[in-house]
């Protein structure tokens, strides 16, 4: 039985993306995948595996076009494939973990991994949608009290809960928005790049409390692509490799935030195997990409990985850490918050190029090590990155 | 009010029907394993502690502490456009660690809710056919 090969990271690509772009999903997809060929070099005929994950992140509209594995493979040119597998999530991090189990199990040796999100019809129509979802299931004892958009549950209750128990405060929230747009404005993909105070932010109402709009991902039409290959294979591709160094993949329960321990779930769990599965500690880390789908989600991850103590994330955010030139520069691409909702995507994106010295005034000055970490609560996973 | 909006109806199915039975009795019943005494909530065909599949529904004592609260200012669906703001809570009930249930905390300025906070179970009718488990500060009138 041959070696388990290094798998490494060697195309990042992202469609057009924006509010209401009109593009269809399989066109968001079929950019973002030829973007990351270019990137890394290849054609189809390198590519033997495939990864999607699609689905609008709300209500599906009629007649919104889906993204299928194999449909996009046929496409794209990658048919015969070794290796397919649609719709896991619970968002890029499924994909992308479907993709370095096949390539380490030998089942494929160069995966397309695939996000799409389409919210062409977002806004009223989705609304719409929400409105007529069935109290089914756990919804029968959620919906009916008004438990009606995901910033309740995996938002705002556990940020109040985090207050509570470990004092943390909305002008701890607060700053974390503004270091995040400062990195946002230093890239110019970010689709918010306007200077934003702590004052700014206090300012504006709230959504449901503690929480404000700022707290919020930005809901985007995207598609985003990374590939992955062998060791072997990433030396004569057009990009320094990024290498998976480490990576862990938690489920602690399902799809109810509130019956989770909503402080200490899915981060904290996927930390303590990413870190048994490697020599380097959190101290080895030059900068982290933590998903921010919203913010308490981020200040999770940072005490899960380890960065800061449980109930210390507020704190080592207020002190500056994670601003460029601090000790652990976070989310360098402004976040999701800022570039729009990837689901996870733009965080190993984030990473890689970090790591290959493509970020330009918002590099990290000899970045070799980048964690990334995608969704909370009941489900998580993290993927450490690392160069030569 | 507009009596036309509905809230949303839960559609109850053969492992939580005790449930709303429950509730329109004003009594809040929840699943426990007959063998090994756990409480199962929401609702599971299986005991997760025992894998004991002998559950039957039970009535608990409606104490709960408060942990955690969202005040909600905006109405993301019809029915609650005349009802915000309105205190969406997470609450964990004594008769187990960590067994909680979502619920509204209501009877409470909302200037005064406070994570830890000790609390009792309250029915109301809301709708037409829909009387809902609310929670209100323990010892309110």
């Amino acid at each position: 039985m041959a070696e388990t090969p290094r798998v490494a990271a060697v195309g990042v690509g992202y469609s057009t993306t924006g509010r209401k772009t009109g593009l269809t999903s399989r066109k968001l997809a079929i950019q973002a995948c030829g973007a990351a060929m270019a990137d890394a070099g290849v054609d189809g005929t390198d590519v033997d595996g495939i990864a999607v994950l699609w689905n609008p992140a709300g209500p599906a509209p009629p007649g919104l076009d889906e993204v299928k594995a194999l449909d996009l493979a046929q496409m794209m040119g990658y048919v015969p494939v070794n290796w397919h597998v649609d719709g896991v999530g619970p968002a890029y991090i499924g994909p992308a973990l479907q993709a370095i189990a096949a390539i380490r199990a030998g089942f494929c040796h160069t995966c397309v991994t695939v996000r799409v999100i389409n919210q062409r019809l977002s806004g009223t129509e989705l609304k719409a949608g929400a409105d007529a979802t069935p109290s089914t299931g756990d919804e029968q004892f959620r919906r009916p009290f008004g438990q009606l958009l995901p910033l309740q549950a995996i938002a705002a209750m556990p940020m109040q809960r985090h207050m509570a128990v470990y004092g943390t405060t909305e002008e701890q929230f607060a700053q974390h928005a503004v270091t995040q747009r400062y990195h946002a404005s230093l890239n110019d993909d970010a689709i918010f790049r306007d200077p934003l105070s702590v004052d700014d932010f206090l300012a504006m109402p709230y959504l449901s409390t503690p929480l404000r709009i700022l707290d919020c991902d930005l809901p985007v039409d995207s598609g985003s692509a990374v590939i992955y290959t062998t060791e072997e294979r990433a030396r004569d591709l057009a990009q320094k490799p990024v290498f998976v160094e480490s990576a862990a993949f938690s489920g602690t329960g399902y799809m109810a935030f509130e019956i989770e321990d909503m402080v200490k779930n899915a981060p904290f769990h996927t930390g303590r195997h990413l870190w048994e599965r490697t020599d380097l500690t959190p101290a080895d880390v030059d900068c982290a990409q933590l998903y921010d789908g919203f913010s308490i989600i981020t200040f999770q991850w940072l005490e899960g990985l380890g960065f800061c103590g449980p109930g210390e994330s507020g704190p080592f955010v207020e002190a500056g850490n994670t601003r460029l030139g601090g000790s652990l520069p976070l989310n360098t691409d402004g976040g999701a918050c800022n570039v729009g909702r990837r689901h996870g995507t733009n965080f190993c994106i984030e990473s890689v190029r970090q790591i290959r010295g493509q970020c330009g005034p918002r590099q990290v000055p000899d970045a070799n090590v980048a964690v990334w970490a995608n969704a909370v609560g009941p489900f998580g996973g993290a993927v450490l990155m690392v160069g030569e | 009010m507009d009596t036309l909006v509905k809230p949303p109806m839960p559609v109850p199915d053969a492992l939580t029907e005790f449930f709303w039975e429950g509730v329109r009795a004003h009594k809040l019943m929840i699943l426990r394993c007959r063998n090994c005494g756990h409480f199962i909530h929401y609702p599971r065909p299986v005991c997760e502690r025992c894998l004991s599949e002998d559950l039957a529904p039970e009535e608990v004592s409606g104490r709960a502490t408060l942990y955690s609260y969202t005040i909600t200012m905006k109405p993301w669906h019809p029915f609650w456009v005349d009802k915000v703001p309105y205190v969406l809570a997470t609450v964990e009930l004594p008769e187990q660690e960590g067994l909680k249930m979502l619920t509204n905390l209501v009877e409470c300025p909302h200037d005064a809710v406070e994570v830890g906070m000790p609390l009792e179970v309250t029915f109301r009718e809301v709708g037409e056919g829909l009387t809902l488990p609310f929670f209100k500060p323990a010892g309110a009138v």
